[in-house]
């Protein structure tokens, strides 16, 4: 089977329509295609820069707030400018798009503008007659070590998604400043159900190491559910406000059919990201039940089990086989009325296990909080 | 239970109350007497007026009923316009022509033809209509803003030249609703697109130059919502730079300030949700105080509706947000009376046919929350309403259509007792209006309201028609339903938190496109009858142009200069009282005569944050 189309979309700075674009980004995913979606109010650099960590075939940019003009013709000419254009540039802006304004964004970079009233059916139509078929090796000025690392994990991605069975890649060109004080690789695996803030608690973490330390480097290595039988919709990034910085390398992954929170292909890709360079490496499982542990032994340094203070009766923490075996369970949206209760009963429970694991409460969404600090520097410390 | 699934037990005693009561009337003679008595007071006191053609007119119209039960039903469940629960209308007579303009040539007439007390009463009125000002305002509010504060400033004189009063309404562009400065790096494009640039409170006297911010026939409607109280500093500040700190008590107009629907809908906020609410309460306590005559707050279903909500999703979550608003402040000890009177909503106004009764099943569960829940009294149970036409119902195949579609939409709006509406221009899908189609939105108003007749003679000339009874009860089941699903996540907040609201527009926003391409939803020109062929129309593209962009931003750098130190001060000062909890608006206040947006903004991120979209 041929690996899905992977296409970036998002909304411009200043403007947060998104009705249009979460119409579309559906229709999409119901069509066999994955989708990252960046969200609105959205910086130029940001689209490019997540366009070529995800490697998409194409970058979909939806305007309705005025400006479209300049705004495509920037994201062109910093695609061009990085070597990037082969990530196609499409869009669309219901009446505001005007046909002499099309005219001067496709002359400046722009592959395709849809008009107004051009149906879901067309557009999916285009992007799987435009935008299909294997990468083309890149072409011209020798790519960024970004590039070749979003390249190598499509490879692998790929690779997985026509049944052959992964062979381990050879590392990328390390990315590391060489004047980074950290030498290893710390490799954090973060899982939990589904709403108990898995992704704010990622983005707060990276929040505070990239102000701690000055010139660290990043990778986040994130999961979202495959539609059965169809594409996905990958939405990390929308949430990950802090985490679209020059300094974090940020991919998203769909399962592809695999249970238990990862992907056929996340080992590999996980290997090469910890051979990569990063100080720190951030996994993040899509909203698991109650399997076992989902990452390798030896891969990941430090697991995190986030919980939601609503998890039902007693008897379900028993179930939870992650409890046993996670270093860290972070008992999250901790200021919630029902959170006393399961902070206690989780304590104790952790308390039967008779291990070193440590129990945290944070409330992710608030800024400047305590427990994510402590949850930070649970992380960072050695050993 | 939080108040809102208080309010959906308020609503259903009242009906059973209504029931009730019919009942009582129709078997305890005395009572049912009383109703009559009422009744019959009713229609003898009710002015009779004369239309152009000679034909004689009731003021008010009533149906034909004399039973005591159905009087009953009729004047509890339904109540006159103007009186609890609001069904037909916040004010008793709301878009009649006043009488003395007409009373004056027909007066002598209707004492030789009256009947029934008639003759009496059309005495009465004359006197009554003398001693009330003939000049009411127009509900004619358009929504203006483009380029700078200077061009917004010309199209606001062009719009209101020949209105007795100037109701005006500002858009704001795309960096100004981001509390996001003009020289900010990656926003140039955007400076003056989609509504006009702020960026200092001198933007803001620029703004609104050659009004007379205090007078009475002046208000003025801003509708941004995620930096509102910095806005609302901004105008106080030009106002009081203008007409000195006497002026302030009596400011009238609207700031949309409405959180929770950019959260559920519009995207539009830029701190986490409880600063942005912390922030809004520190400004509607203090404006609810020392200025009686604005409205605070316009909870707003526009965006919800234009993001794809259906029409009871629309209602159903802006009358709940209504609902959380009114928790948030009296639980902050501000009276009910106090604040209840200043809040005020704002619809938006489609072709469904749930459109036809809307507002008036929203202005009713309004009422009796009010009144039961809040103990509100008469003017805090008042849902006033401002509606504008849908912008999504427009097309931009054979664009000409939409003037159509905005005049059927206008005329269901002022079925529905809209206090103020806003008529769309049907260049919308393509650009801000140009002068061309405004000037004809603005006309349909006109041609609705002061040409025909339809709403100049009588109130209650469409409503409590069979067809638009049984929408009404549709209407408000199925919105106390969706109360119901809200109150089952704890509220208004944790349905929030839980994505609830907006996952239900999403769905929505997908069927409805759904629907136009399997044909459930005809659009005329482009679905059906779409047979030209199809080629993009001449339609003139308002655009800011490179060099006013740019004078924007060397405005705004003169500015900063000159208020380099002050600025440090005064940003200090402000992070203080945000750090304490005390109310931070009046701070504010003195903040932004030396602050830019931007620099305000960036400083309160720092202390609370940034919102965190939700997907």
């Amino acid at each position: 089977m041929a690996a899905p189309i992977r296409v970036l979309t998002a909304v411009p700075i200043c403007d947060g329509h998104d009705s249009a674009i979460n119409t579309i980004n559906l229709e999409f995913i119901r069509h066999g295609i994955e989708v990252v979606y960046l969200g609105y109010h959205r910086y130029a650099t940001d689209m490019v820069r997540a366009a070529i960590q995800e490697d998409v075939k194409a970058l979909g940019i939806s305007s309705y707030n005025g400006g479209h003009v300049e705004f495509f013709s920037e994201v062109a000419r910093l695609l061009k400018k990085q070597g990037a254009d082969y990530i196609k540039l499409f869009g669309g802006g219901g009446g505001t798009i005007t046909g002499n304004d099309e005219a001067i964004m496709r002359r400046n970079g722009t592959d395709k503008i849809f008009f107004a009233g051009t149906s879901l059916g067309d557009m999916v139509d285009y992007v799987h007659q435009h935008y299909s078929g294997p990468h083309k090796p890149f072409r011209g000025r020798k790519p960024s070590a970004e590039m070749q690392l979003a390249r190598k994990l499509t490879e692998i991605e790929d690779r997985y998604a026509k049944g052959k069975k992964g062979k381990r890649p050879t590392p990328a060109k390390k990315i590391r400043n060489p004047k980074s004080e950290i030498r290893n690789t710390k490799v954090f695996g973060f899982t939990g159900p589904g709403g108990a803030g898995k992704t704010t608690l990622i983005d707060e973490i990276v929040l505070r190491l990239l102000h701690r330390e000055p010139k660290t480097r990043i990778a986040i290595l994130s999961h979202d559910p495959s539609v059965v039988g169809a594409g996905a919709l990958l939405g990390d990034r929308a949430t990950m406000i802090n985490s679209q910085n020059e300094r974090v390398f940020m991919r998203s992954m769909a399962t592809r059919g695999q249970a238990g929170g990862l992907s056929p292909a996340t080992e590999d890709c996980l290997t090469l990201l910890a051979e990569s360079g990063f100080d720190y490496v951030i996994i993040e499982t899509v909203g698991t039940g109650q399997e076992a542990m989902p990452f390798q032994t030896g891969l990941v340094h430090k697991t995190v089990l986030v919980m939601n203070p609503d998890y039902g009766s007693r008897l379900q923490l028993q179930k939870i086989v992650m409890l046993d075996l996670a270093d860290i369970v972070v008992v999250n949206k901790s200021d919630q009325e029902r959170a006393r209760t399961a902070i206690s009963e989780i304590g104790r429970r952790l308390d039967q296990n008779k291990g070193s694991q440590i129990l945290v409460s944070t409330v992710a969404n608030r800024h400047r909080d305590a427990g994510v600090d402590k949850l930070c520097d649970l992380l960072t410390e050695d050993g | 239970m939080s108040k809102l699934g208080q309010v959906v037990e308020a609503v259903e005693n009242y009906n059973e109350f209504v029931l009730k009561e019919v009942k009582r009337a129709r078997t305890d003679k005395v009572f049912g007497q009383q109703m009559v008595d009422r009744w019959n007071d009713v229609k003898a006191k009710t002015p009779i007026g004369t239309a152009p053609t000679g034909l004689k007119l009731p003021r008010l119209a009533l149906p034909e009923i004399d039973e005591a039960g159905e009087i009953t039903r009729y004047l509890l469940g339904e109540g006159l316009p103007g009186e609890f629960p609001f069904t037909g209308g916040a004010y008793r007579e709301m878009y009649l022509e006043p009488l003395g303009e007409q009373a004056a040539g027909s007066s002598g007439k209707d004492g030789k033809n009256g009947k029934n007390g008639h003759t009496r009463n059309g005495k009465n009125v004359a006197r009554v209509a003398a001693s009330k000002p003939v000049e009411v305002e127009e509900p004619t509010r358009l929504f203006s803003g483009l380029g700078l504060a200077e061009d917004t400033n010309e199209r606001f004189h062009f719009l209101t030249g020949h209105q007795r009063s100037a109701r005006l309404s500002t858009a704001f562009d795309g960096p100004t609703l981001y509390g996001i400065d003009s020289d900010a790096g990656g926003v140039f494009g955007k400076i003056g697109e989609g509504g006009l640039a702020i960026d200092t409170y001198e933007d803001m006297v620029r703004l609104y130059d050659g009004f007379d911010m205090g007078s009475p026939a002046f208000s003025a409607s801003m509708t941004i919502s995620g930096p509102a109280p910095i806005i609302m500093a901004m105008y106080i500040a030009a106002a009081k730079k203008r007409f000195g700190s006497r002026v302030v008590p009596n400011l009238r107009g609207t700031i949309q300030a409405d959180i929770f629907k950019e959260v559920q809908a519009q995207n539009e906020t830029i701190f986490p949700t409880e600063a942005s609410l912390r922030f809004l309460c520190d400004m509607i306590e203090w404006t609810t105080r020392e200025m009686p005559r604005w409205y605070p707050v316009s909870i707003s279903g526009y965006h919800i509706g234009e993001a794809g909500a259906t029409p009871v999703q629309q209602a159903a979550y802006t009358v709940s947000n209504g609902f959380a608003y009114a928790e948030m402040l009296a639980a902050r000890g501000i009276p009910v009376d106090q604040f209840g009177p200043r809040l005020s909503f704002f619809l938006d106004c489609g072709l469904d046919v749930e459109y036809i009764a809307l507002a008036r099943v929203s202005r009713r569960i309004w009422a009796i929350g009010m009144r039961d829940v809040f103990g509100a009294g008469p003017k805090g149970q008042m849902f006033k309403l401002h509606t504008q036409t849908s912008g999504r119902s427009l097309v931009a195949a054979e664009f000409k259509n939409n003037l159509t579609r905005t005049a059927a939409e206008l005329m269901l709006a002022y079925m529905n007792g809209t206090n103020s509406c806003h008529s769309n221009s049907a260049d919308e899908p393509f650009t801000t209006p140009s002068e061309e189609w405004i000037r004809l939105a603005a006309h349909g108003q006109a041609i609705l309201l002061d040409e025909s007749g339809i709403f100049k003679h009588t109130m209650n000339m469409l409503s409590g028609s069979p067809g638009m009874k049984a929408v009404e009860r549709a209407v408000e089941v199925a919105m106390l339903e969706e109360f119901r699903q809200i109150e089952s996540f704890g509220g208004v907040l944790p349905a929030i938190e839980h994505r609830y609201q907006r996952s239900q527009i999403q769905n929505a926003a997908h069927r409805y496109e759904e629907q136009i391409y399997d044909g459930t939803r005809p659009i005329i020109a482009l679905t059906k009858y779409n047979d030209l062929k199809d080629e993009m129309p001449e339609v003139k593209m308002v655009r800011t142009p490179r060099a006013k962009k740019q004078l924007q931003v060397d405005r705004l750098a003169i500015f900063k200069k000159k208020n380099a130190e002050k600025s440090k001060r005064a940003l200090d000062k402000l992070a203080e009282v945000v750090e304490s909890g005390k109310n931070c608006f009046p701070t504010l206040i003195e903040a932004v005569e030396v602050c830019s947006l931007g620099q305000i903004t960036g400083r309160l991120q720092e202390i609370v944050g940034h919102f965190r979209p939700m997907v």
